[in-house]
């Protein structure tokens, strides 16, 4: 099994290098045949890695301890169903998995690409299966993952027991996915960039496989949230954590690219803009890898330090430069189509756009870096954690809710201060009657107040718009439902855009509702014993141990009663201690509702039989979920081809000549 | 959308938000004074029991032996200890500032969550806003620049030359492309 794994690897190597060089000497020499077998080498390449793959999860189903990885990340108690997270459970499968998908991702993209990329696919391929090369390079020298063990085990050391959670199956792989899918829209970008084609032919595929990686990214760093709500025992699902933002960063990043690509696919603007932009998603993306192998700064996520670390340092700088040195040099071919007519215009307000999220980014990026750079001045470490990123970030994260609200209502090219009062009053009326009727309610916090009011601003922006397209088809005699589905597929970017931005909308009530209005109690209790917290009764009732051979599972039994008395259920929040790993990871038991949560973690089992919890009430967190369903359907409605949009390309790249002699070809 | 969509949408405007309009400076500033007036009684009004001064100081303190969490998120014991200690202290009636020297003093600065803005450490506060405020400047170099004629017009004759150029050489490849093309298929269509 060991030796197919790393037989394979090599193939999957050699086909990465021939496809990369193989495409830049043919297209630079000017030899085609030899610019299709490299991207025929590109599209083989999945073929071995999905076998280095199998080779590995079989090596997991098969506990074949004599492999290192397997020994360390697994051992004979682990289920089964856990090999395939065992398998990208450590540094070296991870990196297997990051180029499984980049291997799978470009294939597809290279396969896929319109026939307009044709000039420049040689150059995009080259840049994909590079960065591929790359991985693949580090897994076969620096990190494989079928390295045999120094010493034969009987059983292995077990999967980190964090890890032991069914959101495991699907958040590292999406993560992953998201973060190494950025090469595919930077490679067309760049590809198109180094073909010498500076016009907008890469526009539609960049946007395309940027807002792909962009909803894989986002839905990952969701379901990382709820993994750390339900298995962490603090109750909450975002803690600015290094490992976190390693993923936030380039989703920021790239944030901002899908809005303003928007502007040079409408209008020809932002050429050179919107290149940076990639780049600095593309950037990113390699940072954000470089910081879960050992970054500069601790995280509750991470694997342990290496020096692969500073081979993926290395290796972004190196793009970086790269990546810049090309744009720089072709800056000047870069021409804008057309000029800013206003400064009151969509295009403005994509800009703000950019310069909001890009300094959330870099906020982020500050803060993982500061505390190196005091270190080497002061010589003191110090911290900058939660409340930094949160007085910092804060602000920046309501001027985007505020932006939101306005950005959509500001017309193309031109607006005017009359047509903008319009659009807007309306919105802000209801949204400052929102406020007071919290204010009414008691909620007096300036943050929360603004959060919400600004958030039905942005909803009630959002439907009159769908109100107002619906009916205008409505009176030209569609029905109502069929208006309003014609309504959004006829401008799928903005409709689609607008579900998304609801869903942000969702997130921002959920995250102000956990910052500003949970209750928190850290009780211990007997058996029999009562806690109220915020009209909620919970009981604890007794508790069971068991003991399995790698972890003694403590289960607490709870019955929760509701402000009426009524029972709302038994749970049975656990508890589990791994001695080999020293880790104590819970379960937590969640009554859901839209209004709140309530959420009972049992985090110590005391000697005398009481039990220590901790029990929070916790606002609207409900909604954070279901935005991520939202956000995924708003991201299929905005890239969703449209059926003439799909041969556009073609008419638009086909010249008079052409179009004239293609009817009489048929 | 165009001016004559947007002419449109406010035609159809309900009547009763004119009235509205003609006096929205004044219901804004009524309505603003009234934010402003509660939002100081609420501030004024917010006293916080023991539990909540100490969970906000629980979140401020890192726990120092576990890699990236702050004494209210980690399980481990030294954490649970800190979080008694700080609800002792409390009891005791030190301050919030006395709280965090003591255990700056037995754990160093690390052990805030935030770094104080003191020293070396006000560049992490200040670089931000700093860098903010740069960006805005720059996004408003950006849009004056973009806003010039010249950006976009053909600066000179040898660019337009270039162009169409170009553009002549690119119908060229795309005939000669599409013919092979057509070829190929007719060739495969005859055998």
């Amino acid at each position: 099994m060991a030796e197919l794994g790393t037989l394979s690897l090599f193939f999957a190597l050699a086909l990465a290098l021939y496809a990369c060089a193989g495409s830049i000497i043919g297209v630079r020499r000017n030899l085609p045949e030899l610019v299709t077998s490299a991207r025929y080498s590109a599209y083989l390449t999945p073929l071995p890695v999905v076998l280095a793959v199998m080779a590995l999860v079989g090596a997991f189903l098969s506990r074949d301890f004599d492999i290192k990885y397997v020994a360390e990340h697994s051992n004979a108690a682990m289920s089964r169903a856990y090999a395939w997270v065992a398998f990208y459970a450590g540094n070296e499968g991870s990196i297997l998995f990051l180029a499984v998908a980049l291997a799978i991702a470009a294939a597809v993209a290279l396969a896929l690409a319109p026939r307009l990329h044709q000039a420049s696919l040689a150059y995009t391929c080259s840049i994909i299966t590079g960065v591929l090369a790359f991985f693949l390079a580090v897994l076969v020298f620096l990190a494989n993952p079928f390295e045999a063990a120094a010493v034969a085990v009987p059983d292995g050391r077990g999967m980190n027991p964090l890890l032991t959670h069914p959101g495991m199956f699907v958040h590292p792989p999406m993560l992953m996915t998201g973060l190494v899918t950025v090469t595919i829209p930077f490679a067309f970008a760049l590809g198109s960039l180094l073909a010498g084609r500076t016009g907008d032919e890469w526009v539609d595929t960049g946007r395309t496989w940027a807002l792909v990686s962009w909803s894989i990214l986002g839905a990952g760093l969701l379901l990382g949230g709820w993994w750390a709500y339900t298995i962490l025992g603090w109750g909450g699902f975002w803690a600015w954590d290094p490992v976190e933002n390693a993923g936030f960063m380039p989703w920021l990043a790239l944030t901002a690219f899908v809005h303003s690509i928007m502007v040079q696919k409408r209008r020809g603007m932002f050429r050179v803009w919107n290149i940076a932009l990639i780049n600095v998603a593309f950037t990113s993306s390699l940072l954000g890898m470089f910081i879960n192998r050992g970054g500069p700064t601790p995280s509750v996520h991470s694997f342990a330090e290496s020096v692969l670390g500073w081979v993926f340092l290395g290796f972004m700088v190196v793009t970086a430069l790269f990546s810049f040195g090309v744009l720089f040099r072709r800056m000047n071919n870069l021409r804008n189509a057309q000029r800013l007519e206003s400064r009151l215009s969509r295009e403005t307000a994509f800009l703000v756009n950019n310069l909001l999220f890009l300094a959330i980014a870099f906020v982020i990026i500050w803060g993982q870096v500061f505390p190196v750079l005091s270190d080497t001045v002061t010589g003191v470490t110090i911290t900058v954690g939660e409340p930094f990123y949160n007085q910092v970030n804060g602000p920046l994260l309501l001027a985007v809710v505020f932006l939101m609200g306005i950005g959509p209502m500001v017309p193309w090219r031109r607006g005017s201060l009359a047509q903008m009062r319009r659009a807007l009053l309306l919105p802000f009326i209801i949204a400052l009657a929102v406020a007071l009727v919290l204010i009414g309610f008691g909620i007096t916090k300036a943050f929360p107040l603004l959060a919400v009011g600004l958030s039905v601003a942005v909803t009630v922006g959002i439907f009159r718009e769908w109100y107002r397209g619906t009916r205008a088809r409505h009176r030209s005699g569609e029905s109502y439902p069929i208006a309003f589905a014609r309504l959004i597929s006829a401008n799928r970017p903005r409709y689609g855009g607008y579900v998304v931005h609801l869903a942000v909308v969702l997130m921002a009530l959920a995250i102000v509702g956990t910052y500003f209005f949970e209750t928190q109690r850290d009780v211990r209790l007997a058996p029999g014993q009562t806690a109220e917290v915020s009209g909620y009764s919970i009981t604890y009732i007794d508790s069971e141990q068991r003991d399995f051979p790698d972890r003694a599972q403590r289960i607490a039994n709870v019955e929760i009663l509701n402000e009426g008395g009524e029972s709302l259920g038994l749970f049975r929040p656990e508890q589990s201690f791994y001695p080999a790993f020293n880790l104590r990871p819970a379960r937590a038991a969640i009554h859901s509702t839209p209004l709140e949560d309530v959420y009972v973690i049992p985090n110590d089992f005391f000697p005398d039989g009481t039990v220590g919890f901790r029990i929070l009430v916790n606002p609207l967190v409900m909604w954070m979920w279901i935005a991520g369903p939202v956000m995924v359907l708003g991201t299929l409605i905005a890239l969703w081809p449209a059926r003439q949009k799909a041969r556009a390309p073609a008419a638009i790249s086909m010249s008079p000549v052409t179009r004239a002699y293609a009817p009489a070809a048929e | 959308m165009s001016r004559a969509q947007g002419a449109r949408s406010s035609g159809a405007r309900l009547p009763t938000l004119n009235g509205i309009k003609r006096f929205f400076p004044f219901f804004a500033a009524v309505i603003l004074s009234i934010l402003v007036a509660l939002l100081a009684l609420g501030c004024a009004a917010d006293t916080l029991t023991l539990e909540e001064q100490a969970q906000a100081i629980d979140q401020r303190l890192m726990c120092p032996v576990c890699p990236a969490e702050t004494i209210d998120q980690s399980q481990a014991d030294v954490a649970l200890q800190m979080r008694e200690l700080v609800r002792e202290k409390l009891r005791a009636g030190e301050s919030e500032g006395q709280i965090y020297d003591f255990f700056v003093e037995r754990y160093d600065k690390g052990v805030l969550a935030e770094p104080p803005a003191e020293g070396f450490n006000v560049l992490v506060w200040i670089i931000p806003p700093v860098t903010l405020v740069l960006g805005l400047a720059l996004l408003w170099l950006g849009i004056k620049h973009l806003g010039r004629p010249e950006t976009h017009r053909m600066s000179s004759r040898g660019d337009w030359e270039a162009e169409s150029e170009r553009y002549l050489r690119e119908v060229n490849e795309e005939f000669e492309a599409f013919r092979r093309a057509s070829g190929a298929r007719g060739a495969s269509g005859r055998g």
